[in-house]
This record gives structure tokens, sequence and C-alpha cells, in this order.
């Protein structure tokens, strides 16, 4: 508190949340290590200590002074977007602490030299996503946006070269080809699936809204397919493609196999059309039925009422619904990996396989990048729809 | 004019309709009344489209509403219902221009209209031309649904129990407000209501509605006569028929020439029942007009109005 402030009122509710969050944050790079370093590739990496350098100690000092930021943010008494910023301004100091530690505490000369962050930086890193998410939605926000905004931040300090000696950005540079062909191949596959739900959910949930029985059989069917394992269901439909493919080369030219995109695209497309087509219906009957009757009356055809009042009063519950599916589509393209079709989780997988944290981490940080710009985007867009204030 | 010929309806197993032939003429306010279930809404709904008769038709101004463009025809006639149902994404002066911007009316012709509008159903157009309808009273929404289905100036309005949901009060302030519209314009307004209340104070024609039937059709006093139907009389406490009859009734129709001085004075609008009142009241047989000194009002004259 500084002094001429008025005397602090009842702690704020965002405290029994945040205040545990960030002591753990501020204390486990100090029990449990900044940096760890190995000598090459293949030996274990051990804690380090960090180099005492000018810009190693600002970022450390700004890391502990945005942690006791947070602590004070957390202690007003109505929620409000400091914590969220303080949060995210530690993350960016721990990970410029951690970037600018292992530069200068590898051995000049010494290229097979690996450094990584230690546990004690992740546990933070942790703790500080953690309570970035914790204080949004006390807010009443998405945590999208700020946990966004840390990301890009990560990203500027890799552009700039701060985090050149981590081991993750080593090798990161060396994929960089394979990594780019990935991440497209993933927004691809989340893309379309995203697209043929669409194609499926929109016509079938507007002609359910008036025929009861067509929304029974709808809903009932895209929530039976929820109960089937995706694995499982890109495994079920392997068979029925390939023999597809095979019995009409000419699918198989344009793409359609038993292995690949096919069978992964369509398994996602099936899981986000409940989501998808729940969330239309509902946007389409936020205007009441009154309401639209009142509409008629007056003289507006359906496609009017549909344009002018179903629509923009349900555009906020509509794109919370794509908002969902959206998110959802980029986390199980991951999965399209298992059945040959690509994207991020070929590269997770891979770690996986070669049990290189790196490696998978570079599969990982993308997707969670992807799904945080997506859910913040739509967020953002449903901000500014007429039904969504 | 408004002419129901021979209307049919059914919901499903429900006779909604059954032979309904009335007609409204032009320029008169007519309440259909009729409990909940009597067909009443259906049959006010036969006439913007919103429910297709299964036999039967429906004219406006002489022609089948059957052979008119369905949203055409609605944006020629002006329709309030009881949940008003104004567009809450809406201002209020967005709401009232919904069937002028369908019509393709230019913006200064339309915010005129408007202003015009909400002047007239008693709303201060700069206090509530911006307005949102959720910063609105019931009393206050229902006067911009009023201005929203006078906002193209149709000759006809249909009102589906417009001020039901109303209090007291309020409910009499926008009876009031309809009267003068009414007197002020001359539209052919078909009002749908379950109080009998109500009727009486609004109504040129009362046509009763039960089952589906057209019961009784006229006048409110030739309705509220000797011969009133069934349907109706439930709707009132017994015995006072005669008095519904005399509510129905201005006093200033039984006045008859030379000045009563002394006499307690009637206030300008009172009806037979409220002379008669007034004369139970003072103890009077004699009643002198306010305003008009020259007339008076017998208790003889009422007596003979309470029975035709």
């Amino acid at each position: 508190m500084r002094a001429g402030e008025p005397a602090p009122g009842p702690p704020g509710p965002a405290l029994p949340a945040l205040a545990p969050l960030a002591l753990a944050a501020g204390l486990a790079p100090l029990l449990l290590g900044w940096i760890a370093v190995a000598p090459n590739r293949l030996l274990s990496p051990r804690p380090a200590a960090l180099a005492e350098t000018g810009p190693v100690l600002l970022a450390w000092a700004l890391f502990h002074a945005a942690l006791l930021a947070l602590l004070l943010a957390a202690w007003r008494p109505r929620p409000n977007w400091l914590p969220e910023g303080a949060a995210v301004l530690a993350i960016l100091a721990l990970a410029a602490t951690v970037g600018l530690g292992t530069a200068a505490g590898l051995p000049p000369g010494a290229a097979a030299a690996r450094a990584a962050p230690a546990a004690g930086a992740w546990v933070a890193l942790l703790a500080l996503a953690l309570a970035t998410a914790a204080a949004s939605a006390l807010r009443g926000g998405t945590p999208a946006i700020p946990l966004l905004a840390a990301l890009l931040g990560i990203g500027a300090l890799g552009a700039a070269g701060l985090l050149d000696s981590l081991s993750l950005v080593r090798e990161a540079q060396g994929r960089a080809a394979d990594l780019r062909a990935a991440l497209a191949g993933h927004l691809a596959l989340s893309a379309a699936a995203l697209l043929l739900a669409l194609l499926a959910a929109l016509p079938l949930a507007a002609l359910s809204l008036s025929r009861p029985r067509l929304e029974a059989a709808f809903l009932g069917a895209a929530s039976g397919i929820q109960v089937i394992p995706s694995i499982a269901l890109f495994g079920l439909l392997i068979a029925p493609l390939a023999a597809l493919a095979s019995a009409f080369p000419g699918l198989r030219a344009a793409g359609l196999g038993g292995i690949g995109p096919a069978p992964a695209v369509i398994g996602i497309a099936a899981y986000l059309v409940l989501p998808l087509g729940r969330g239309v219906l509902s946007g389409l009957r936020v205007a009441s039925a009154d309401l639209v009757e009142a509409a008629r009356g007056q003289g507006l055809s359906p496609g009017q009422a549909l344009w002018q009042l179903r629509l923009p009063l349900g555009a906020g519950v509509m794109l919370g619904a794509l908002r969902l599916a959206a998110v959802q589509a980029i986390g199980l393209a991951t999965l399209a990996a298992l059945v040959g079709g690509g994207g991020l989780g070929a590269v997770v997988f891979q770690g996986i396989g070669q049990l290189a944290s790196d490696l998978i981490l570079l599969g990982v940080l993308p997707i969670l990048a992807l799904s945080l710009a997506a859910d913040a985007g739509i967020a953002l867009l449903a901000r500014v729809a007429p039904g969504g204030s | 004019m408004i002419a129901f010929e021979g209307v049919f309806h059914r919901f499903g197993a429900v006779q909604a309709l059954e032979d309904v032939t009335f007609a409204v003429p032009t320029g008169t306010l007519c309440v259909v009344l009729g409990e909940s279930g009597s067909g009443k809404s259906t049959l006010l709904r036969t006439v913007n489209r919103l429910v297709e008769p299964a036999a039967g038709r429906v004219l406006l101004g002489g022609k089948d509403v059957a052979g008119a463009d369905p949203q055409a025809l609605r944006r020629g006639i002006g329709y309030v219902i009881q949940s008003v149902g104004l567009f809450p994404h809406r201002s209020v002066a967005g709401n009232i221009a919904t069937v002028p911007r369908l019509l393709g009316w230019d913006r200064a012709r339309t915010e005129a209209r408007t202003d015009a509008l909400l002047e007239m159903v008693g709303l201060d157009p700069a206090t509530f031309r911006d307005r949102r309808p959720a910063t609105l009273s019931g009393g206050q929404a229902q006067r911009v649904g009023l201005a929203r289905a006078l906002a193209a100036d149709p000759p006809v309005l249909l009102m589906d129990e417009p001020f039901s949901a109303l209090d007291p009060g309020t409910r009499r302030g926008l009876q009031a407000a309809l009267r003068r519209i009414h007197a002020g314009t001359g539209k052919t307004i078909l009002l749908v209501t379950h109080d009998l209340e109500e009727a009486l104070a609004l109504a040129g024609r009362i046509a009763v509605m039960a089952q589906g039937r057209l019961a009784a059709e006229g006048t409110p006093a030739a309705v509220l006569g000797p011969g009133a139907p069934e349907p109706l009389r439930r709707m009132i406490r017994p015995g006072t028929l005669a008095l519904h009859r005399l509510a129905a009734l201005p006093a200033a129709g039984a006045a008859a020439e030379g000045p009563a001085p002394g006499a307690p004075a009637l206030p300008p609008g009172a009806t037979l029942a409220d002379a008669l009142l007034l004369m139970l009241d003072r103890g009077a047989d004699r009643l002198s007009f306010a305003g008009n000194p020259g007339r008076h009002l017998g208790m003889a004259a009422i007596l003979r109005a309470a029975a035709p």
C-alpha cells in the first residue's frame, strides 16, 4: 500500500484463489531451480544457478515486483483487470529471466550443451497461468485473452532473441519447416471439420426449429456420438472410408481414403454437430415465440424475422457455441495424427515416441496458441454482436 | 369495413370458430368480448391471416383477405398484442419505424412520423425516442406498441387484449388515449378483451363470442338488453344487467329541455349509470348538466332508458 491511500477495505474475492498461486509462483523457482543445463542432448539436465548479470537481475526483480503487484491487486475489493495484467507481466518476466539466465549460464563455445527451464520455472509458469485464468473467471471474462497476450508476449521475446539459448527454441529453429507444415495441416483439419459440422448443423437446426420430432432425433443422434471415444470413432470410420475409396477411385483421387485426413475430419465434425446444433437452436429461440408472432403481425416475412430478429438476438448464444466448437476442433485435431491425418499431433506423438519433451512442447504450444486465439477471437466478436450485451 | 362471412376454424379436435358472421362498419371501434377459449383472438387473427379460416371469408374493404399477399396485407393493418412484442435490440423510434422501414419510407418522413406518433400516444419524443424497450414501464411499452401499429397510418387496427397485462390505473389511461386516437383518426378498430368494463369504456359495437360462436352483436346497450345472451350474463354480477346497460348509455342522450336550478350537476361524458348513482347519493330525482344549464335529466328518463 502506498502512503496516502485510504485504509484498505476487506480483502477482495480474488484473494483466496490468487494469493496461494502467487506464493507458489514465487517459491517454486527458489526451491526447485530456475534453469537446468545438460552437457549434450543425451544426458539429463541438472539444475544450474542463475548467472548474476545485470539483465538477469533486472528480469528477476521485475518477476518479483509483478508477483507483489498480483498479490496487492487481488486484495482490491472489486475484481478488475489488474490481477490479470500483473500475472501476464509475471509470466513474461519469468520467461525473460529463464531466457537471459540460460544465455549467461551456458559455457561459451559448447555447442552441444543444452539449457532448459528447471522444474521451478515450469511450476511457476503453471501457477501463473492458473492465476490468470482464475482472475479472468472472477472478473467474468474469458481467460483466453490474457493467456493469448502472455503467449504472444513470449513469442515477441523469442523473436527478439531473448530465448535463443533454450533447447526448445533451438529445436524449433532446427525443425522450422516441419513445424510450419504441421501448423498449416492442423489449421486445415480444424477448419475443414468446423465447416463440415456447420454444413450439417445449420440446416438441421433451422429445420428443427418448428419440428419437435426432428429436433429430438437430431439432438439425440448428435448426443449419441459424444459417447463414442474419439479414437474409436476415427478407427470406425477407417473401414467404410477405405471401402468407399476402393469402390469409387475418383474419391481416392480427391484425397478421400481410410487412412489420412478424411476419417479425422469427419470424426471431429461429428463431435462438433452437438454443440453447434444445440447452440444455433437456442440462439434462434432467444427471440420468444410472442416476439416472432408480433413481427409476423407487423408484416415481416419469415426471412426478415430471421435476419432482423432471431439472428441479432441470438448472435451471442450462437457465437458462444461456435467458440466452443472451434476450440474443440483444434483440440481433437491433435488426434488426427493417429489415423495418419497429420497436424501438430504428429509432432506431439513423435516427441512422445522419442521421449523428447522439447518436441512434445513444440507440438503442444502451437495447439494451445491456436485454441486460445480461436477462443479470444470469437469472444471479442461476441462482444460487438447486438445480442451479446 | 371488416366483414366475417360464415367463418369456421378448428385446432385439432377443438372447434375454435363456428359459422361466425358479422360486419364492423368503417370507423367503428368494435370490441370482441369473450372468456378465454371463446375463439375471440382466433377470430381477430383471421383478419391479418395469422390464422387461415377452414371455411368462410373475411373481407377487408370488400376484398377477401385470402387473395392478398400476407406480408403486404399485414403491413396495411396495425396489430397490437398483450405482450407488446417490442424488438428488444431496437430503440423506441426503431420499433415504431418497423413498418415504415418495410415500406421503404425515407428517413426524414419516418423520423417526423415517429415523433408525431409519440406525441399522439402521450410520450415525449425527446425523452423516449432513443430509449430501449427494457427501460420502459408496462404502460409506456404498450403506448409504444400502439404507436408502432399506427406508424404507416393503416385504416384498420387489430388489438388483441392490448391492456390486459396492465394495472387498473394504467389501463384506464391507455383506454382514454385509445378513445382520443379513435375520435381523432376515425380508424376501424377491432379490439379483443375478456373485460366487460373495458368493452363498455371503449366500444361503439360489441360482439360477444362463446365457444367459437357469435352469441350477440350490436351496440353496447342493445347487447346488454333484457335478451342478453347467457355468456354475457356470466361476465357480470347477477342482477346488475340493467346497471351495466345504463353504463353503456351516455347521460346526455336522455336529457330533456329546461333548466334544473339547484339540482346536482353531472360532469361531461357521464353515463346514465353515473347519473343514477348520483341521484341515489344525493337523494335527488333531477340532475343538471355541468356546462349546459339549459338541459336537465329526470329519474323517469333513466327508467325509460333502462327498459327499452
